[in-house]
Formats: structure tokens, sequence, C-alpha cells
């Protein structure tokens, strides 16, 4: 039996990797849910922390190659140096302005998908046959049960390097687009507004995370998290 | 027979799922440097490498920890070549400041300085952990080490972010001196 110390030490080494013997200690011991919930707060802000903002390097990239010049022709080096000072400068404005730029998130790699497929949005009743979503689905090793809702739009997208399922499933307030990120593992919930687009990213632990989203004013944080139950509970994560 | 079509599919594919893994490869390598020009640097090179031996890459699902793999190499050659003498971490710090420095909160540009300041053998399953996903069977396969190794360090890591952050860690475990290795 896994005592208070084992259970602190195991999910401080990976606060998702949670295993049933953790669990069972964590249902029936007030400190280490305390415990716990302290680690998962530090878990997220960890995760925030490692994604920096990484923008391309032409600024430090420029610098550096101009050194390597500056040390081969040494009789140029004042005229090397004059425009040495006018990169710097150039490059401390292209800094700042970097420095207040979005950075690449999953967000708004998601959102920027979305502009790929924009047919994908239309309001319809026409169901996608289940030989396609069994396709779509398969690309990725997942089937999605008859369950998921009226999915009216459903495609095997490259996304981050890896074949994802895309889906749209037509809800009371609109269609909700459902990106399945087997790929992508998140902590907890984040959720994004960006170009228009309004949506979560949920984890979902063991694989990956959901992406769920939204057009226009529409958010609606009911139906987002009906939509997640509902397809989540649909997919067969190991087929 | 060559097939110029699918050979300039099958090449416009692979830069596109290079470009889609940049971004991350990039933090990685960041991480791992802490010297952004340098990170830089070796991402090129990696990309540069793969380019050259990308039919060796049967599925694109693995392209991820491919390219990771030729960071770390091309890293360690980065290393070896230059020689470095002991880096000073304050000073790493001092020249990151723009990419450490997080405009809307304060705390996580503490923690980024942390995490600058974790050994090496900690800082990196733990990236691997956090900002790559991995498992950590699939740390210690990358890694060399066993699961055993893997999970220690990481707890390490996290126990040290702990402290150096001001957490409180009244009810954190101690290092216990046998942990394995």
């Amino acid at each position: 039996m896994m005592d208070c110390d084992q259970y602190r030490r195991a999910i401080l080494a990976d606060p998702h990797g949670v295993s049933a013997e953790m669990r069972s200690h964590v249902a029936g011991c007030h400190d280490c849910t305390q415990y716990t919930e302290r680690v998962q707060r530090f878990e997220d802000k960890l995760d925030r922390a490692l994604r920096v903002d990484i923008a391309p390097g032409a600024r430090v990239r420029g610098l550096r190659g101009l050194r390597t010049r500056l040390a081969r022709s040494p009789r140029r080096r004042r005229r090397w140096l004059a425009a040495a000072a006018s990169l710097l400068l150039a490059c401390v404005v292209a800094g700042s302005l970097w420095l207040v730029a979005p950075g690449s998130s999953l967000a708004a790699d998601v959102v920027n998908h979305m502009a790929e497929e924009p047919d994908a949005w239309a309001r319809t009743d026409v169901p996608v046959p289940q030989p396609q979503l069994d396709a779509v689905f398969g690309e990725s090793h997942m089937r999605l049960k008859a369950d998921a809702g009226l999915v009216t739009y459903a495609s095997s997208c490259l996304f981050r390097g890896h074949q994802v399922p895309h889906l749209v499933v037509q809800t009371t307030t609109g269609p909700v687009t459902v990106m399945v990120l087997t790929h992508e593992t998140t902590r907890g919930q984040q959720r994004f507004n960006d170009q228009g687009y309004q949506g979560v990213i949920e984890a979902v632990p063991g694989h990956g995370s959901l992406a769920v989203l939204e057009r226009g004013s529409a958010f609606d944080e009911r139906t987002i998290e009906a939509v997640i139950a509902q397809v989540q509970s649909a997919i067969d994560w190991t087929s | 027979m060559k097939d110029p079509v699918g050979g300039n599919q099958k090449r416009a594919r692979f830069q596109a799922l290079c470009q889609s893994l940049r971004p991350d490869l990039l933090r990685f390598a960041f991480w791992l440097s802490r010297d952004r020009a340098l990170a830089e640097d070796v991402v090129q090179e990696t990309m540069l490498r793969a380019w050259k031996s990308q039919d060796s890459l049967q599925d694109e699902g693995s392209a991820k920890p491919w390219l990771l793999t030729i960071i770390r190499r091309e890293y360690a050659r980065t290393f070896e070549r230059k020689r470095f003498v002991t880096l000073d971490v304050d000073e790493l710090i001092s020249k990151e400041e723009p990419t450490l420095a997080a405009a809307d909160d304060e705390d996580l540009a503490e923690l980024r300085v942390a995490i600058f300041k974790l050994p090496d053998e900690y800082r990196e399953p733990l990236v691997l952990q956090v900002l790559m996903g991995y498992s950590t069977a699939e740390i210690a396969a990358e890694l060399g080490l066993t699961n055993a190794a893997v999970l220690t360090r990481l707890f390490r890591a996290r126990k040290q972010l702990r402290a150096l952050c001001g957490e409180d860690t009244r009810m954190d475990p101690e290092i216990s001196v046998d942990s394995q290795e």
C-alpha cells in the first residue's frame, strides 16, 4: 500500500501519470489531495513557462554572421563596425517588435488551421457517412462511434506534423469544430479567443487533447462542454 | 524510373512537416542550450541534416522524436567543437533576458530563470516531459537511462524548481540518498 511520501514523490515526478495505486491513495488522503492540487497548479505554470516565444532568429543570426565575417577580414573592420551598429539598431527595433508579437501557441495554430478549411463551418444536417468517419479516424489509429452527435464534416488533416481528425459537430447554437490532438499534451483546460474563434483546448489524460471551438460571438460554454464530453466518450482511442 | 512529381510532393510535405515542428524544436533547443542564437543554429543544422536524410524517415508520426534526436546530437557536436568553458548561469540569464521575460506574468519569468538554473541532467528530462509530451519510457530511451532514474531526476527537478520559486515545500518529500540513478 502506497504511503504519503511515496505518493508525493510519484506525483512530483509525473503529475499526469497517475496510476491506479496513486488514485486509490489520494482518494482517502485529504493532505495528498491538497498537495496534488498545488502540484497541478505549479505544473500549469511550468508548462506555460517552457513555451517561450520563439520567433524566427533574423535578429541574432544576422549579428552572428556579421561577427564571423569581421573575424575573417580585419582590414574592413571599421566599415563593418559602422554597418554592425546600424544593423544592431535595426535588430533592436525588430527585437522590440518581436517581443510584442504573439508566439506560436497550440491555440494559435488551431485557429490558423481553421482558415485553411472555411467550408467546414457550413450549417447542414447531412451527416458524414460512417465509412468516411472510419477512414478519417483510422488514419490516426482511432475510431469514432456513432454517438458523437451530428457530425457534418470530417477530414484527416496534417497538423503540427501529424494526421489529426478534424470534425464539425452541429449543435443547437451552430457548428462546433473539434480537432482530436492525440500528439499534443496539455494541462487542464485552456481557453482562447483569437481571430474571431473562441474555444478551449481540453486535456485528455493519456490521449493528448481536444481543441473545441466556435466561430464568431457564438461561444456557449455549456455547448462546448457538451461537445467535449460527447466526442470524448465516442472516441475509441485504441482502435 | 524516378517519379519527379511524387518526389516533389514528398519534399513539399517534408518541408511542411519540418516547418510545423520547428517552434517546439526551437524551444527544446533553447532550453537545452540556454542560448537562443545557439538554439537557432542547432535547429538550422538539424533541418539540413534531416533534409539530406529524409528518406530514412519512414513514418511521419515519428518525425518529432527523430528530429529531436538529431538536435541532441547536433548540440553535443557543437558543444564539443566550441569546447565551452564553465558557463556562468547569471550571464546566460542576463543574455537571454528578452526570451525569459513574460510581459504579463512576473511569476512566469521567475520560473524561467529557475529552469535556467537547473542542472542539465534535471532540465533536459523535464523539458522532454512537459514541453515535448514524452512518457517516462520515451525519455529513458532518448537519454539512455532507466525509468527509475528518469523519475528520480524529474522529482528532483520539480522539487528544486518549487524551492527556487518560493512555493510551499513543507509537504514535499525529502530527496532520499538511495534514490535510483
